[in-house]
């Protein structure tokens, strides 16, 4: 032990005051002449040891406390050797990088990665100069930064870094690293470093360093892992289709699984789980490095369109995170759809619903999908049906307009695209009531628009759709930019008479001309969709276009009022998902996967209806519900999604040396293990506020007895 | 047989003086009359019951005995003289047994237990001194310091209170050695009045016997015949050790080692245990040898005292 100011230890005579003062008091005793002194000495005997003892203590603990206090002025300190930076006991700047991506939440004995990295934090704060400058980020996508300014506040950083939860977010060492660049740029200290504390894993450096060319500062990396190699299997993806030869309601799952180790495994347990209940298992040997499938089959038993949670789970291993993953899956089993083909052809690619009917189908694996040529529809024969769709037909019968009129305003859909058969003045005679707009004339593209690159050459002219709206339910599920809908040519399309503005009638898709695509209207309880192009390739490619499916999926579903799954319900840790406010809706709530809830609130003044979710740190299904104008609450299952690993984070390479940005060695130059000063005068306070205490404690004893 | 205790836990009743008090007077004469008369005020009963013309026994007819005297029933039945006996006229004698030693010396306030042993002595001789009876003294320490033998000769009363104010506390205490002697050389029936503070001298205390034995003296004085009473003499101090300070005690007695450095609030509990464990330790020992036994405070009246003595005794004879 070694002090700071050992001139203040003369203070330490203080410790003799007690013993000083126990001998003047002896000296000081009254003599008394006694007779007797054999009941005396009984007495004393008595209480003697338990007098003698406390005597004793409290002699002990009054020099203890005389004692201590100059011990403490004279600022003790002890030196000990560390494995932590010696860099840190330099006056400097730090920001200290602390790595909760989910790899390290890998098991490290009985803690994890996360929590060794933690504890050697704090251990790093700790040992830093009193007069240090601090700050503290972390190391995953998209996380907020828990002390963004320099500070010297220690406990405050302690405060925080005990507060800190690992995520299940992928790492991005690079944005990391640029805003601790960022903060340290403007600080007064000549020397500036960050300090990452990481398991050094490549995953997150695709970016780069992130570091200024110029000016930046120095970067110690703690690698908490020790360099030790750690072998990994994951599940990387999960795949639900409809698996029609499995019976009704029959899904296949394909599960890809990788091993990421230098042995391989063989006989690898591989489970399925169907909300939440193991339905099925298998095995599967992964060759080192290797990758797997596996395909269940599984039939689900729940009547209606109810969402269901499909799980694949492999056996655990260090890294459990990526031991299972979820996909969220709704089937429209009681959709019946009727398909009215009016432009029927003998070769199958040609006729008009061939498209439809197959986005249909596997779009919503369970529908029931009947097509009929108009002359074979009755008004009865729309019974039991859900979703009608008029495809390119000439002239809807009299009788049929009027069923179709009552069937939507029962709460049927109906979808209409039109073509070269359509005649729209007997159209807008007989289906006023339900056409969102009247038909006008048809339209031929006159000229030629910019090409894609890799489309299917077509000379014809052509136009395209106008920048989509996400902001509507039907579109919320497609890309920001619309790839797969707005790279569809159309070369000719039926222009539609203006009509007045209403609330029932909203466009979902317009050309770029401005001419309107896809309209639709409510009609009663029902609603109408119609598409001023055909659904063949006579009149556009949309049909081929991989924005066809979902278009007619979600169309279908919003049509017929069920709830879907969509490309949106599977987000990796740390993506946004868009959830739309619908009718007057004035909350949504969603619940998180640990029970938590958060709310969203309708902003009347926002020119969107929807908000970004984007707290989706946590791996699991996230449930959303909605509060309605009146109070009213209600499920929202089309907004439900699932929440997956980042499967780059399952990849347990380590960063190649060469990137690595750290350019100061953790130990110092001269072999020596670096010497870290620990103050003891807060141990030292302690003891004498505990012998205080006990003297106070023997003294109040003392006068009650 | 009685017992009981006097001290100031007990209100002293009017007109009877505190040994304080009783000090200022000027002769050991008058504050034994002044006790005397406070005990018998309102009760005037001789200390031995039965006197006048009440009969006690026949004795054999002695030249010299008066003719009227003569018990001629008596005669007529056995055939010879005998004259009848009063208790007037019985040799009832009194012995006081005074203990001091140095540590009847001891005195913080109020007075030694040498000195209230000396009032009450002076009062129980002054009282059988009016009786006609004879009274003696005993002083003891270790050793029998003055003996005065039971006399009804005039003047033998103030012999009495000339030794007791002479009295001066001295010497080991060896209270046992003392009443042996006087067994030795008491004779008749007698009434022995013992008075001592009976520290170091306990009756059940382990090595006690080898330094005298005192109950077991007591216990043979009293399978002699005698009538004995005890007064158990103590100070208020070594009763209830009423000390705060750091107290360095030393013992009173000539070649006492025992010393102890105490704070004497941490002992007083236990001192206060310890001395009345050693006071019930004696009156069982009185109690099962027949011997009256007296505890007395030396702040309590010595009129009190006397008083609760005598009005014992005078119960004990009538029932």
């Amino acid at each position: 032990m070694r002090f700071l100011a050992p001139s203040l230890l003369l203070g330490l005579l203080a410790a003799l005051l007690p013993w000083l003062v126990h001998l003047i008091g002896k000296r000081r005793a009254l003599p008394v002449r006694f007779a007797a002194m054999q009941l005396l000495m009984r007495a004393e005997r008595r209480i003697s040891a338990r007098r003698r003892l406390r005597e004793i203590l409290l002699l002990v603990a009054r020099t203890g406390v005389a004692a201590a206090l100059p011990l403490i002025f004279a600022r003790p300190f002890a030196e000990r050797t560390t494995d932590l930076p010696v860099a840190s006991l330099d006056p400097q700047s730090a920001v200290i990088v602390l790595d909760d991506s989910a790899s390290m939440s890998r098991a490290a004995g009985l803690s994890t990665m996360f929590e060794r990295a933690r504890d050697r934090a704090r251990a790093l704060v700790r040992q830093f100069p009193s007069d240090v400058d601090l700050a503290l980020l972390l190391a995953s996508a998209g996380s907020s930064p828990k002390i963004s300014e320099l500070s010297p506040e220690r406990a405050r950083v302690l405060e925080a870094l005990e507060s800190i939860v690992c995520s299940a977010r992928p790492a991005d060492y690079a944005s990391a690293l640029r805003n601790a660049s960022l903060i340290l740029a403007g600080s007064a200290h000549a020397k500036r470093r960050i300090y990452l504390f990481t398991d050094l894993q490549a995953a997150g450096w695709e970016s780069g360093t992130g570091l200024p060319a110029s000016g930046a500062p120095e970067v110690i990396i703690d690698d908490v892992t020790g360099a030790a190699p750690w072998g990994n299997r994951a599940v990387l993806d999960v795949g639900v289709v409809p698996a029609p030869e499995a019976g009704a309601g029959g899904i296949a799952v394909d599960a890809e699984l990788a091993d990421f180790s230098l042995t391989g495994m063989r006989g690898l347990g591989v489970g399925l789980k169907v909300d939440g209940v193991a339905v099925a298992k298998g095995f599967v040997d992964l060759a080192p490095g290797g990758r797997g499938h596996k395909r269940f089959l599984h039939r689900l038993t729940g009547e209606g369109g109810g969402a269901h949670e499909v799980e694949v789970e492999i056996d655990g291993d260090a890294f459990r995170l990526d031991d299972h993953r979820l996909a969220h899956v709704e089937l429209a089993r009681s959709m019946s759809v009727l398909i009215v083909n009016g432009d029927p052809r003998t070769a199958r690619n040609e006729d008009e619903p061939f498209f439809f009917a197959a986005a249909l189908r596997n779009g919503l694996p369970g529908a029931a999908v009947t097509i009929k040529l108009p002359d074979d529809v009755s008004p009865e024969s729309l019974g039991g049906t859900t979703l009608v769709a008029l495809l390119n037909v000439a002239q809807p019968s009299q009788a049929m307009a009027s069923a179709l009129a009552r069937f939507v305003s029962a709460g049927g859909g109906l979808f209409i695209s039109v073509g070269d058969r359509v005649d729209a003045t007997i159209w807008n005679e007989r289906m006023a009531k339900l056409l969102p707009q009247p038909l006008g004339l048809p339209r031929t593209a006159s000229a030629l628009p910019g090409q894609h690159a890799s489309e299917i050459v077509d000379d014809r002219p052509a136009e395209r759709l106008a920048p989509i709206d996400r902001s509507h339910p039907l579109l919320a599920s497609f890309p920001e930019r619309g790839e797969g809908l707005v790279s569809a040519r159309f070369f000719k399309y039926m222009l539609l008479d203006p009509a007045p503005e209403s609330a029932e009638r909203s466009v979902i898709l317009r050309y770029e001309s401005g001419a309107p695509a896809l309209v639709e209207k409510q009609v009663g309880k029902g609603r109408v969709m119609l598409l001023s192009t055909t659904v063949d390739r006579e009149w556009t490619d949309l049909p081929i276009r991989t924005g066809f499916l979902p278009l007619v999926r979600e169309a279908a579903r919003r049509l017929v009022g069920v709830t879907g799954d969509d490309e949106a319900a599977s987000l990796r840790a740390g993506e946004a998902r868009t959830l739309v406010f619908s009718g007057d809706e004035q909350r949504l709530e969603v619940s998180r996967p640990d029970g938590s809830v958060w709310v969203a609130r309708r902003e009347p003044a926002s020119a969107t209806n929807s908000v970004l979710y984007s707290e989706t740190d946590r791996l699991g299904t996230y449930h959303v519900r909605a509060v309605g104008a009146d109070g009213t609450v209600s499920a929202r299952p089309e907004l439900d999604f699932v929440v997956n690993l980042d499967t780059r984070e399952s990849n347990p390479a380590r960063l190649d040396p060469a990137l690595r940005p750290d350019r100061i060695a953790l130990a110092s130059p001269g072999g020596k293990p670096p010497k870290h000063r620990v103050e003891l005068w807060h141990t030292l306070a302690a003891i004498m506020i505990a012998l205080l205490l006990c003297e106070s404690a023997l003294t109040l004893r003392r006068r009650r007895a | 047989m009685s017992e009981g205790a006097t001290g100031s836990g007990e209100p002293p009743r009017p007109g009877l003086l505190d040994p304080v008090d009783l000090a200022r007077l000027a002769s050991l004469e008058l504050r034994a009359r002044t006790i005397v008369e406070g005990a018998f005020s309102g009760m005037h009963r001789n200390l031995h019951p039965g006197t006048s013309v009440e009969f006690t026994e026949h004795r054999e007819y002695a030249p010299g005995d008066e003719i009227r005297r003569i018990d001629w029933k008596a005669v007529g039945r056995a055939d010879r003289y005998f004259v009848k006996r009063f208790e007037d006229e019985t040799e009832m004698r009194t012995f006081l047994v005074l203990d001091a030693s140095a540590s009847m010396g001891y005195r913080r306030l109020g007075v030694s237990k040498l000195d209230y042993a000396g009032y009450l002595a002076s009062a129980l001789a002054y009282l059988v001194g009016q009786q006609g009876d004879a009274a003696g003294l005993l002083l003891f320490d270790e050793k029998a310091r003055s003996f005065l033998p039971p006399s009804t000769r005039p003047g033998q009363i103030r012999e009495v209170f000339r030794l007791l104010e002479s009295a001066q506390p001295a010497g080991r205490t060896d209270a046992a050695l003392a009443l042996g002697r006087l067994g030795e050389q008491i004779d008749k029936r007698s009434l022995i009045i013992v008075m001592s503070d009976l520290l170091d001298s306990e009756p059940d205390e382990p090595g006690v016997e080898a330094r005298g034995a005192l109950p077991e003296r007591l216990r043979q004085l009293r399978a002699r015949g005698h009538d004995v009473a005890l007064f158990h003499l103590l100070d208020p101090d070594e009763v209830e050790l009423p000390f705060d300070d750091l107290i360095f005690f030393e013992g009173m007695e000539p070649g006492d080692p025992r010393t102890l450095l105490a704070q004497a609030s941490d002992l007083a509990q236990a001192f206060k245990r310890e001395s009345a464990a050693f006071r019930d330790r004696w009156r069982a020992a009185c109690l099962e040898a027949s011997i009256e036994y007296r505890f007395a405070r030396t702040d309590a009246p010595p009129a009190e005292v006397l008083r609760a003595f005598l009005a014992d005794r005078q119960r004990a004879v009538r029932h």
